[in-house]
């Protein structure tokens, strides 16, 4: 420790550098995990607002939530505290010259969602038919609490009433309306209740035999391009994550090459192998946990000035996960080396 | 006096077959307590080798090298490095000083491996006196003269207060004046400090400081 950290302050430069180089990296495989799980959260913050643990689609849906239609007939009895029946549609939201795309949700005002899941951040809850609340992310785009939205050219004139937090889906905000406002908005048969029923319990498929169960794992994973989208992430940061692996472990490996001569005289002067292998450890790890707590600090900062409109989430138990990973990292690349300490020929030393 | 190392029939041969080279032919050697001894040779003459197999560092073929009584090529790997950390002092070439580290830190690096047994503050304070480096305790190697930097080398191989000191041609890059007051330092390092020093070099004008010269030729070494 002595050693490294003796080294560390001499160096200033080199290892200013060095230090730098792993920050970037670091910082580099922390956005791109933010913006993934910034896109995982906009497609969906509604569903995981609702506590969403089992989800009812019509059999015929095909695994979409916009193209079921579940029947009264196939609808079965069920307690409001824990199961509702939504009706998603998405649509174009007008108000004077702003258009958005958005995701219509269709509540029951005596459903456990309606009741006790919308997370108000302005306003009050729609109290009729022809009231919303709405993403709150419409707000920063200029809608007001008071204003008359037009879902589709054709469809029905709603007033803004309220504004919630954690209300998006397949990247779009939600407005919350309710099942009367998208029976008109998808000019549905009479018979037909709703989407899909949701559930903040586990049930089991008993519970609607006449209806497609899923788990909320399976039926996020079937919103459309979720999964793909996970994936392309994910692999993008796997693979990162090697290159950064060789990166960082040739980097070591060339910090300790270069010192081979001064090990091979502390060798000649009876200085212990494994004090210079735990010294070169040691530093290694420091340079990769500042270098990680660099890019976590860049990273925050980073989520300060980005846009509005770009997507990013800071979640720790992910940073720490990928913090200890870049330490693992850190590690390996750190014992590549170890084996050329340990066979430094101290007879060297008198060769210099 | 005592001898502190003794070394008995040593042969050592690099290479096999018809590109075998025998570089230490029944080489036998003494170094005592308080004695400056001087191993004189040219290059490819098999200095090295002696040095190396005098500190440790390398197994000779056949013969001993005895070390406070023992011989240290029947100690193991460990064995050998406490031995060279607690017995043997080295000055080498290249001054064996690591670049980061202030002069005080290169003693500081040694508390730090070997806990018992080195000088106290008052002695290394005298030392450093005694070696006129004590105002440079806390530069680096790099701003330190060639001269200044040889004698904190010789400081830090007596650090650990060790028995035999070794050094590889410590005048190698040194002009006359510079040969004088390190040949002296030798001297009174064996003699003030009753150290068994151990000079292998090249440079003849180091002669006059010794008490045994040894002529180190064709793998042959003979006192003159």
């Amino acid at each position: 420790m002595f050693l490294a950290l003796k080294e560390i302050q001499h160096e200033k430069l080199r290892y200013g550098l060095i230090t730098l180089m792993f920050i970037l990296i670091s910082y580099l495989i922390m956005i791109l995990m933010g913006m993934m799980l910034g896109l995982a959260h906009e497609n969906t913050a509604a569903i995981d607002s609702w506590g969403t643990q089992t989800v009812f689609l019509s059999k015929n849906s095909n695994d979409s939530l916009s193209q079921s239609l579940i029947s009264q007939e196939k609808r079965p009895n069920y307690r409001p505290d824990h199961m509702a029946t939504i009706g998603v549609a998405p649509a174009v939201a007008k108000q004077g010259k702003d258009k958005e795309n958005v995701q219509f949700v269709g509540l029951n005002r005596n459903e456990f969602i309606f009741r006790d899941k919308l997370q108000l951040t302005a306003g009050r809850k729609a109290q009729n038919n022809r009231e919303v609340v709405t993403d709150q992310s419409l707000k920063n785009k200029g809608f007001k609490i008071g204003d008359q939205l037009r879902l589709n050219s054709q469809g029905p004139k709603l007033k803004i009433v309220g504004f919630v937090k954690n209300a998006q889906l397949s990247v779009a905000p939600v407005v919350y309306g309710s099942l009367t406002s998208w029976r008109q908005l998808r000019s549905v048969q009479p018979n037909i209740v709703g989407s899909a029923l949701i559930s903040d319990q586990a049930m089991s498929t008993a519970t609607a035999p006449k209806l497609q169960h899923y788990t909320v794992k399976q039926f996020v994973n079937k919103l459309p391009g979720y999964s793909a989208q996970n994936t392309t992430f994910t692999f993008m940061i796997g693979f990162l994550m090697i290159i950064s692996l060789v990166i960082i472990a040739v980097f070591l490996y060339i910090l300790t090459i270069q010192k081979l001569p001064h090990f091979a005289v502390l060798r000649a002067q009876g200085i212990p192998a494994k004090n210079l292998i735990s010294s070169t450890i040691y530093q290694s790890l420091l340079l990769v946990a500042v270098g990680a707590a660099g890019g976590i600090l860049l990273t925050l900062l980073t989520k300060q000035v980005l846009p509005e409109g770009l997507p990013m989430e800071i979640n720790w138990l992910a940073i720490a996960g990928l913090s200890l990973a870049l330490l693992v990292l850190g590690i390996i690349g750190a014992l590549l080396p170890v084996r050329v300490i340990a066979k430094i020929d101290p007879v060297a030393a008198l060769n210099q | 006096m005592d001898d502190a190392m003794i070394i008995k029939d040593v042969n050592k041969s690099y290479g096999h077959g018809v590109g075998r080279v025998h570089v230490l032919k029944d080489v036998s050697f003494s170094a005592a307590l308080g004695e400056l001894n001087l191993v004189l040779g040219p290059s490819g003459s098999g200095k090295s080798t002696f040095l190396t197999i005098a500190g440790g560092l390398q197994t000779p073929d056949t013969g001993q090298v005895i070390i406070d009584g023992q011989d240290i090529n029947k100690l193991s790997h460990q064995q050998k490095e406490h031995l060279r950390l607690d017995k043997i002092g080295f000055v080498l070439q290249s001054y064996n000083l690591l670049p980061y580290l202030t002069v005080q830190d290169q003693f500081k690096l040694v508390d730090r491996v070997k806990k018992a047994g080195n000088l106290s503050a008052g002695q290394l304070d005298q030392l450093l006196e005694q070696l006129e480096i004590k105002k440079l305790v806390n530069q680096y190697p790099s701003e330190l003269s060639g001269g200044q930097n040889q004698r904190v080398a010789i400081a830090r191989a007596l650090y650990t207060d060790p028995q035999v000191v070794l050094a590889d041609e410590p005048t190698a890059s040194l002009d006359s004046n510079l040969v004088k007051v390190v040949g002296q330092l030798f001297q009174d390092l064996a003699k003030q400090n009753n150290k068994a020093v151990v000079v292998v070099t090249h440079d003849l004008r180091l002669k006059q400081f010794a008490d045994r010269i040894w002529d180190l030729s064709d793998g042959k070494l003979t006192q003159e």
